[in-house]
This record gives structure tokens, C-alpha cells and sequence, in this order.
């Protein structure tokens, strides 16, 4: 008698439980859903992507203030949606990095770190602009208690403003810190490619504001646009493949002292 | 009925008015599209918020040129063709903005525009460093040597403006 | 309003390179949760160890931490409440939980705990509330005839399977207690930009450190309850208690030290800062204090034999803050370390509460927090007295 009481309580809790699991959850017991492909995936699909060429970056961050002025992130607020990264190697063999106020006023004096570098005491530098990097397998979308963050059919990470909870839990999963709290909707705030300009066939706001090309962005099954030519044709990079989240910002030039 | 059955019914019963009031307060276009519950499982109707409702705010050259024709041709044919208006004429700082004519009430158009004749503006791209590129390769008509100066030494104090024609590249 | 004003700005010091988005955005809320979860898992395991293995020395403690641990479990969720930036909708984690985070099962995991504990109460004390609902008057007896659900039935026969059911639930609690405590290891242990936190053992340390935190407590909080009422401390008691956590103890530290020897011993790309934070940023408070003082100074305590009250509440207390440091030291451990490699946050906790930001984010929340759990367990002890039924050696009053 006991135990049968033991089951139904058992039961109860289980029918409780499942009732509240939609069904998508069940996907997890579906092993070819699992089985990730082994070869980086990007093809055929319809599906955006960015290119930055490091090579050609001066650092100026038109397409900081300008993204920061598009998306509405108040502009003396310290955090961005895409940032300029400095990398300086000094003759004594040290790597200075920084982005003060994430290059939003630009790059203007040879001073990383705040040390103030005599020309010739650097032996090598660059800028790399970092954004969002719209992983194919966004570690940030997997951790959200509450889907308030998702990924569109073409590839784009967005979050929901109405439906974010403010945990924080996908911004300390994301490798790139590209993720922050909006300063006014205290809510998970990210970049979205400009969703809203590319949809409308515009390019990134950033991409625009850029007089050097250093960024691109485009369809990745697309043959004419820059995207496709160069990521099928030349060398690329991308930040932290490790962390296996398939980012899809690709770089070129980019160096081993490259965090 | 036994007792020791109530606190069950209860938690049950409990459980089943959670349930029902779930119903009620989740979205109807809440879901899993694709069946992605991984990576899609949100309300649907946020996309058109992302997509169609955020406002484009910087609108480009063919924007300024309904008014401006004649600046728009004088910077296309100098070296800072691929330079927007809106990289220098849009103002994150409000207390220098002013355009004759209310862009916000005439144009639907959201950002401040206003003339900043700092050396600051310049020599974010001008400044002299080290590690700079020292060529300019995105113009049409081929790779060009890129200025930069050395804001310490090349005229401190002076604007910019005062000897260069912005628009047009080259001097006054 | 103050457009410029970012969160995490308040209590960030960030040296060298950080990412300009990178603040500290898990802050004391998160250090306060794990603790508070960790005493609720800790002390229902303490009250399962008389119902459940008939460990008939704890028997003066079973009802105590039974409805301590209920106190402390409602207070558990109100610090992430005040961590989200957005309480009000915490209700859409059960509207639209998404399984593949490991913080959507949290309802599910605390309620049905919560079921649990509070059941195996109403079990513990039906006879009570029964005997209540019929000899009190007033607003007790409309509470307690509630509590009832009706059923006044208090024979032999119902009250021999209320103890079988409060058996079979204390025996459902334990792997229950061990899956919310072991769970919040999992929230962090599955974060894999956190090099410190992305461990698999990381359940098992929360678990243990929870079990030896739960028992300090209810060591402690006994003690201090059976002064104030006057009442003997039964020594066997407390020894009993003090047997268990230095087990535990040993395997905390164990566990702890094992995990920090993997670090070093693979020294992957971040092991150079890690060890640094781990070292120099928080050598003092992980080794002198949390190690030191939290567990082996304990240990020394409770192995020497002929324990005495004095030296039981000692040994607690200080567990108990090691184990705080503990959580203090991974939450905010493993955000110190920038995940660039290249640079440090620091945690300055808001003292003042100057705005509400500093008031919900700072040292008086903190302070509400903690002590929440006493008055709820105050309240609660006034319609479940928790030292019923025992032994009641009054003192002699002292005569002038």
C-alpha cells in the first residue's frame, strides 16, 4: 500500500513536470540531432555573415559612434554593441591592449594602456573591431532560462526586450563579451547585424560608416556579395573557435596575440 | 478517504491551476520555430520588432542629396569619397548640433546634425601612429599613400578647416 | 535619469585589458543564493539522518532542521529576484522555460523540493496541528483547523503511517536536496567561458560544501536556540552533529583541493591568470580563510576528542563563514579574471546604500537576506514549535 502511495506521488511530480516540458525540449533524446557536423557547415545556407579585414582598420571608430547612435545605446554609456581593439608589441616585448571607451572617440595618440610610446619603441600594432559574432551555435540562445534571446531563420541572434528577465546568464556565456545590459531597458542587449537596416536591403550601419572596407557584410550563399568571395577565396579567421559556438564574423589579418 | 492523500491532491491540485494560468498568460506566437527548440524557441513577433519597427536612423548620402547635391559631387570626386556625411555631420554630442531646417519635424529624421571644426574629429583618422596603415586602398582610383600628421607638431592650435577644404580634399 | 549610468559600472574596478562590455554582472545575489540553497539542502540532509537511518541521537534536532530548512527555502529564490534586472517577470521562466538552460529547471527543482519539505512537515506534525485546531482559539485555530485539510482522524493506526510517510519522504528528500544542491553546481560548472567554474566536479563541491554548511548551522543555530530557552544542550546531540560534518568536511576539502591541483596541473591557456586571481588576488581569502580557518582550523577542532558545546559552535561558525567565503571566492573568483586573459575586475561591494541600486545590490540587502531566514524561522516556530516533544531540562535558576 505504501508503495503504491510512493508511486503516486511519483507520478504526480513526473505528470507535473512533463505537462510544463513543450515538446521541442525532447529533442535532446533524438541522437541525430546531437551529432554536430564534423565539417564547418557554411554553404548553402541562407544565412548573413561579416567580414572584417584587420589589415586595412585605422581605428578611427566612425562605425562605433555610429552603431551606438543607430541602435540607440546612450552614447556616454561604457558598453557597445561593437568595439576597436588595440594590439601593440613593444620593443621590450610586451602587449599592450586596450579600447578606451570602446574607441567610440577614436584612436588618436600612440598611448595603449595609457603608456605613453615613443614611435619607435613599437614593433608591431593593429586595430580589430569585435562585435556580436552571430555564432551558428550561440552559447548565449542555449542558456536562456526563458527564450527571450533567439536565432532567426537567417542566422541573426536577437534578443527580446519585452521577454528578458535580466539574469545575465547569456552574457557571462559569451565568449566575446558582446553582450551587455542596456543601460535603459535593463535588459540583455547585443548587436543584431543592424537586423533592421539589412532586412531592407541597407548594409550594417557600421559597415557604412566605414571609409576603409574593413567591414563586410553579406549572405554566405550569396556569389556576389564580398562575404562569399572572400571567405571561399582567401584565409580567414575566427575569435575563439574553441569555445565551439561556430562564430560567423570572419577575419583576416588577424594575429595570435589576439584575445 | 484516507488522509494521508491530501497533501497530494493538494500539490496536484495546486500543480493543475499553475498549468491552466500558464496557458492563459503565454504569448500565442510562443514557439519553437523549426522545431529548434535549442536555438528558436521564442515569441515570433519579436522579429518584426528587430526587422520592421526599429527605425533606420542614419539614412546616407542619397538622403543629404536632396538639399546638398553640390557637396555630395565635390566629395565624390575627392579622397574622402568613401567618407559618409553622417560620419562627421552627425553629432553625438548635442550642443553642437544645428541645421536650418528641423530635420526631426520635415524629415522623420532622428539624428543631430551640426558642423564639428575640432581637430579631434580629424585626427581620429589623421592622427600619425606608428601602426597605422600607411595606404589607403579602398579608392576607386587605386591605392593612394594615406596623409596622417602629427597633431604635436603640425600646426597645434590651428583648425583644421582653416587651410583644408574638407569636402573637396585638398587646400582652401 | 542618468543615461550613462551601465550596470555593474557601481562596483567594477577593471585593471589592464578587459573587454569594454565586461563587468562584474554576477555580484553578492549569486554568492548569497548558492549559500542560502546550500543551508536548506544541508540541514533537511541533517533531519534525514534520524527519519531516515533512525540516528536516534539527533532525534532533539530532526524537527528543528526540518523547519528550518523550509524557513531557509523560502528565502532562497528572493536573491536572484533581487539579482534579475527585471524581477517582475521572473514568472516567465515557468510560462516559457527553456530546458536547455540550466537555470529554466529551477521551479521545477524547488517546487517540487518545496512539496516535499513542506509535506514531510505536515506529516511530522499532524498530530499536533490536530490536538491545536481542537484546544486553541482565536486566529490559531482558524490557521490550524486550515492546516488540518480536514482530517482530524489522530488514531493509532493513522499516526503509524503518518511515520512511515514522513520515512519514505525524508528517504525522497535526500537525492531530492542532493539534485537542488548539486543543480546550482551545474549552473555554474556548465558555464564554459569561466575557466574556474568549468569543472565537472563543480556539483559535487557545492553539494558537499552545502552539507557541511547545512550541519553548521543547524549546530549552531540549536545551540544558540537552547540557551535562549533555557534548555540543557544534549551534548550527544551535538556530538552526533559534529561526527557528521567532519566527514563531510574532509571530503569538502578534498574535492575542493582536487579540483585546484587539475587546474594546475593542466595548465591550460588560462591557468597563467587563473593562477594569479587564485594566488594574489584572492591567496589571503582562499587559503588563509576559506581553507584555513574554514576547514582545517574545524577540523583540528572537532578531531580533538571530548567535544564540548563551546567548541562545537565554534567549529560551526567558522565553517559556516568559510563556506560563505567559499561561494564568495568562485562567484566572484571566477568573473575576477577577465575572460580576454589579459586583465582583472574587481568586486567592490556597494557599503552605502546610496542609491537603490547600491541599496539592492549592496551590504543592507545583504543583511536582509541573511537574517530573513531566523525571522521566518521564528514565525515559523510559533505554530510548529521545533523542540517539542524533547527532553526539557529546565536549568535551576541561580540563586543570588
Amino acid at each position: 500500500m505504501d508503495l503504491t502511495r510512493r508511486k503516486l506521488l511519483k507520478m504526480g511530480m513526473l505528470s507535473v513536470c512533463g505537462t510544463m516540458i513543450p515538446l521541442g525540449a525532447l529533442e535532446i533524446f533524438k541522437p541525430e540531432a546531437l551529432a554536430s557536423s564534423l565539417v564547418h557547415p557554411y554553404s548553402q545556407k541562407k544565412r548573413w555573415a561579416f567580414v572584417v579585414d584587420t589589415t586595412k582598420c585605422v581605428g578611427c571608430g566612425m562605425c562605433v559612434k555610429t552603431c551606438k547612435l543607430e541602435n540607440e545605446i546612450p552614447f556616454d554609456a561604457e558598453v557597445q554593441r561593437t568595439w576597436i581593439e588595440r594590439y601593440v608589441l613593444t620593443k621590450k616585448g610586451d602587449v599592450l591592449i586596450d579600447s578606451p571607451h570602446g574607441d567610440r572617440y577614436g584612436f588618436t595618440k600612440n598611448d595603449p594602456e595609457g603608456h605613453d610610446l615613443k614611435d619607435e619603441d613599437t614593433l608591431k600594432g593593429f586595430f580589430v573591431p569585435k562585435l556580436c559574432n552571430h555564432c551558428e551555435k550561440p552559447s548565449c540562445v542555449q542558456v536562456c532560462p526563458v527564450g527571450a534571446t533567439y536565432k532567426t531563420d537567417d542566422g541573426v541572434v536577437l534578443v527580446d526586450r519585452k521577454w528578458c528577465i535580466g539574469c545575465g546568464y547569456c552574457i557571462t556565456n559569451c565568449p566575446y563579451f558582446a553582450r551587455f545590459f542596456h543601460p535603459v531597458f535593463n535588459t540583455a542587449e547585443k548587436c543584431t547585424f543592424c537586423y533592421h537596416r539589412i532586412s531592407k536591403g541597407l548594409k550594417s550601419a557600421c559597415v557604412d560608416a566605414c571609409a576603409f572596407g574593413v567591414r563586410k557584410i553579406g549572405m554566405l550563399n550569396d556569389p556576389d556579395s564580398e562575404v562569399f568571395k572572400i571567405i571561399t577565396t582567401q584565409r580567414t579567421a575566427v575569435l575563439k573557435p574553441e569555445f565551439g559556438n561556430e562564430p560567423h564574423v570572419f577575419y583576416l589579418g588577424l594575429d595570435h596575440i589576439v584575445r | 478517504m484516507n488522509h494521508a492523500w491530501r497533501p497530494l491532491i493538494l500539490i496536484v491540485g495546486l500543480a493543475a491551476v499553475l498549468l491552466t494560468v500558464r496557458m492563459f498568460l503565454v504569448p500565442s506566437d510562443f514557439m519553437a520555430k523549426n522545431g529548434d527548440y535549442k536555438y528558436q524557441w521564442h515569441r515570433v513577433g519579436n522579429e518584426k520588432f528587430w526587422r520592421d519597427e526599429f527605425t533606420v536612423k542614419h539614412k546616407g548620402r542619397e538622403f543629404c542629396k536632396q538639399c546638398h547635391e553640390d557637396k555630395i559631387e565635390l566629395v565624390a570626386d575627392s579622397g574622402h569619397a568613401r567618407v559618409q556625411c553622417e560620419n562627421c555631420h552627425v553629432m553625438f554630442n548635442p550642443e553642437k548640433k544645428g541645421h536650418p531646417v528641423d530635420l526631426k519635424a520635415d524629415f522623420g529624421y532622428l539624428l543631430d546634425i551640426g558642423i564639428d571644426r575640432s581637430r579631434e574629429l580629424c585626427k581620429r583618422c589623421h592622427s600619425k601612429l606608428p601602426y597605422r596603415p600607411k595606404e589607403f586602398t579602398s579608392l576607386t582610383k587605386g591605392i593612394k599613400p594615406f596623409n596622417m600628421i602629427d597633431p604635436q607638431e603640425h600646426n597645434p592650435g590651428e583648425e583644421c578647416v582653416d587651410c583644408h577644404d574638407v569636402h573637396r580634399t585638398g587646400f582652401k | 535619469m542618468d543615461l550613462g549610468h551601465v550596470h555593474g559600472e557601481l562596483w567594477t574596478v577593471k585593471t589592464l585589458f578587459t573587454y569594454p562590455n565586461e563587468y562584474i554582472y554576477w555580484t553578492i545575489h549569486i554568492v548569497i543564493y548558492p549559500f542560502i540553497t546550500g543551508l536548506v539542502a544541508g540541514a533537511f540532509v541533517l533531519s534525514s539522518l534520524y527519519h531516515v537511518f533512525g540516528k536516534d541521537e539527533l532525534r532533539p534536532v530532526a524537527k528543528f532542521s526540518l523547519v528550518f530548512s523550509l524557513a531557509l527555502l523560502f528565502i532562497a529564490p528572493t536573491p536572484l529576484l533581487f539579482h534579475l534586472l527585471q524581477p517582475q517577470r521572473a514568472i516567465n521562466t515557468m510560462l516559457t522555460p527553456h530546458f536547455y538552460s540550466a537555470i529554466a529547471a529551477f521551479n521545477l527543482v524547488y517546487l517540487g523540493y518545496m512539496a516535499i519539505v513542506i509535506s514531510e512537515i505536515w506529516f511530522a506534525y499532524r498530530e499536533y496541528i490536530v490536538q491545536q485546531s481542537q484546544s486553541r482559539t482565536g486566529v490559531f485555530k482558524l490557521i490550524y483547523s486550515a492546516l488540518t485539510l480536514g482530517s482530524t482522524d489522530i488514531s493509532e493506526a493513522t499516526l503509524k503511517t503518518d511515520h512511515k510517510i514522513v520515512k519514505i519522504l525524508a528517504a525522497i528528500g535526500i537525492p531530492a536536496a542532493c539534485m537542488l544542491h548539486g543543480y546550482v553546481g551545474f549552473i555554474f560548472g556548465s558555464v564554459k567561458t569561466v575557466p574556474l567554474w568549468k569543472t565537472p566536479l563543480m556539483p559535487f563541491i557545492f553539494l558537499i560544501s552545502a552539507v557541511i554548511s547545512g550541519v553548521s548551522i543547524c549546530i549552531v543555530t540549536y545551540i544558540i536556540g537552547m540557551k535562549l530557552s533555557k534548555i540543557i544542550v544534549d551534548n550527544e546531540t551535538v556530538q552526533s552533529m559534529c561526527k557528521a560534518l567532519k566527514w563531510f568536511l574532509v571530503v569538502a576539502f578534498v574535492l575542493e583541493a582536487i579540483d585546484l591541483v587539475f587546474h594546475a596541473y593542466l595548465a591550460e591557456e588560462s591557468w597563467d591568470i587563473l593562477s594569479d586571481v587564485l594566488f594574489e588576488r584572492f591567496g589571503f581569502r582562499m587559503f588563509v580563510v576559506q581553507w584555513g580557518f574554514g576547514m582545517i582550523l574545524p577540523l583540528i577542532l572537532l578531531t580533538i576528542p571530548g567535544i564540548k558545546t563551546l567548541r562545537a559552535f565554534i567549529a560551526g561558525a567558522l565553517v559556516l563563514m568559510g563556506v560563505f567565503m567559499m561561494r564568495w571566492d568562485v562567484v566572484i573568483g571566477g568573473q575576477s579574471m577577465s575572460r580576454s586573459l589579459a586583465g582583472f575586475l574587481d568586486y567592490h561591494m556597494p557599503i552605502l546604500p546610496t542609491s537603490f541600486e547600491a541599496f539592492k545590490e549592496g551590504l543592507s540587502a545583504v543583511i536582509i537576506l541573511l537574517s530573513a531566514p531566523f525571522v521566518l524561522l521564528y514565525l515559523l516556530n510559533l505554530l510548529f514549535p521545533v523542540f517539542q516533544g524533547q527532553r526539557l531540562v529546565k536549568r535551576e535558576p541561580e540563586k543570588s
